[in-house]
């Protein structure tokens, strides 16, 4: 089984992702992991230990869960004490990356109505079920998916923009 | 919860599709949840898309704590979410921050949002009546809850700062002074 460069990068910008979730994005270790999780995967590829390219993404993701493991371990054993797994979910502060779109995403923000800003804080924010929300925003249900489909073509162009191209172009 | 990714709905259930996101950048999904999501967007770009795109958009909710909308030259300067007005919140800062950086003269506060308010949060509140008094301008609050409200009489700062419940009234006072 053969997979492409492009494949490959896509593959790796998603597992840098989620190494980044489960152990925290300011954690130093994060490129050892992604790197450790890619070269099980590829030698595992190559020993014809994966038949199938469609359960590629499956088949690094537990190898990746697995390093991931190891590495936690690994914390235990050797008896420090981690501050940095997991960090804690804050909501205000976005890693590097997010961060660097500051001005991107708050612009993106203010282009929606007031009305429609606190109907996503509801959903996203404070986590109100969708229920609650039309229920208290008088809101029907097609209402509230075209809201909620609006803002995300919004935030997904600016995620196309310059983030998704330079992870594309750090990697070429 | 329980996911069933692959099934059709998934796809066709936007809403459904970002309860399951949301709760998985909040890390509110057990490990087997996560687990299996994450296997489905490494094989599915469109998802993998999604939870960049809700990634971005919840770290900008949570960035817009105040809102700064005007009304006939009167600007109302509100909370965009549940807040309080505390020595520990950091909107009490952001209130602040607001009020100083703005040339309005005349201010109506917002407090719907504010749930709790102590003495830091009493203090920031005549601190910024004092920046618009300063500035010969006029400060009023507007739709306080009930506990809120109790504070603001008990320390009687409501005799110093109007307080009103109807949003429309309180924009025509600043013309009737």
């Amino acid at each position: 089984m053969e997979l492409s460069g492009a494949e490959l990068q896509a593959l790796r910008r998603k597992l840098r992702f989620k190494v980044c979730h489960r152990i925290g994005f300011a954690c130093p270790d994060v490129d050892d992991i992604v790197q450790e999780s890619l070269a099980r995967f590829l030698r595992a590829a190559q020993a014809g230990k994966m038949q199938n390219v469609e359960t590629a993404g499956a088949f690094l993701n537990g190898i990746a869960q697995n390093v991931i493991l190891e590495y936690r371990r690994r914390w235990n054993r050797d008896g420090v004490i981690s501050d940095t797994l997991p960090e804690p979910v804050d909501k205000r502060s976005g890693h590097s990356e997010v961060f660097e779109l500051h001005d991107a995403i708050i612009a993106g923000l203010h282009q929606l109505s007031t009305r429609d800003r606190e109907i996503l804080q509801a959903f996203y924010f404070d986590e109100n079920s969708k229920d609650e929300i039309l229920a208290r925003m008088n809101l029907t249900d097609e209402a509230f998916r075209v809201i909620l489909c609006r803002a995300k073509e919004r935030f997904r162009r600016i995620y196309n923009g310059p983030l998704k191209q330079r992870a594309v172009a750090s990697h070429n | 919860m329980s996911l069933n990714l692959i099934s059709k709905d998934f796809h066709s259930d936007p809403v459904g599709r970002e309860h399951v996101i949301t709760s998985y950048l909040n890390r509110k999904l057990s490990d087997r949840d996560s687990d299996e999501f994450e296997s489905h967007y490494f094989a599915c770009d469109e998802c993998y898309e999604e939870v960049r795109a809700t990634e971005l958009l919840i770290y900008g909710l949570g960035q817009i704590v105040v809102e700064r909308p005007t009304a006939n030259n009167v600007a109302i300067v509100r909370f965009a979410r549940r807040s309080e007005l505390t020595g520990t919140s950091l909107d009490t800062g952001a209130l602040v921050e607001t009020l100083r950086s703005q040339n309005e003269t005349r201010v109506l506060i917002d407090l719907s949002n504010v749930s709790h308010i102590d003495s830091t949060g009493l203090a920031m509140l005549i601190k910024c009546y004092c920046h618009a008094v300063k500035n010969r301008g006029a400060l009023k609050l507007l739709n306080p809850s009930a506990q809120v409200k109790r504070v603001l009489n008990l320390t009687k700062i409501d005799s110093l700062m109007p307080t009103s419940d109807d949003e429309v009234s309180a924009i025509r006072s600043f013309d009737l002074e």
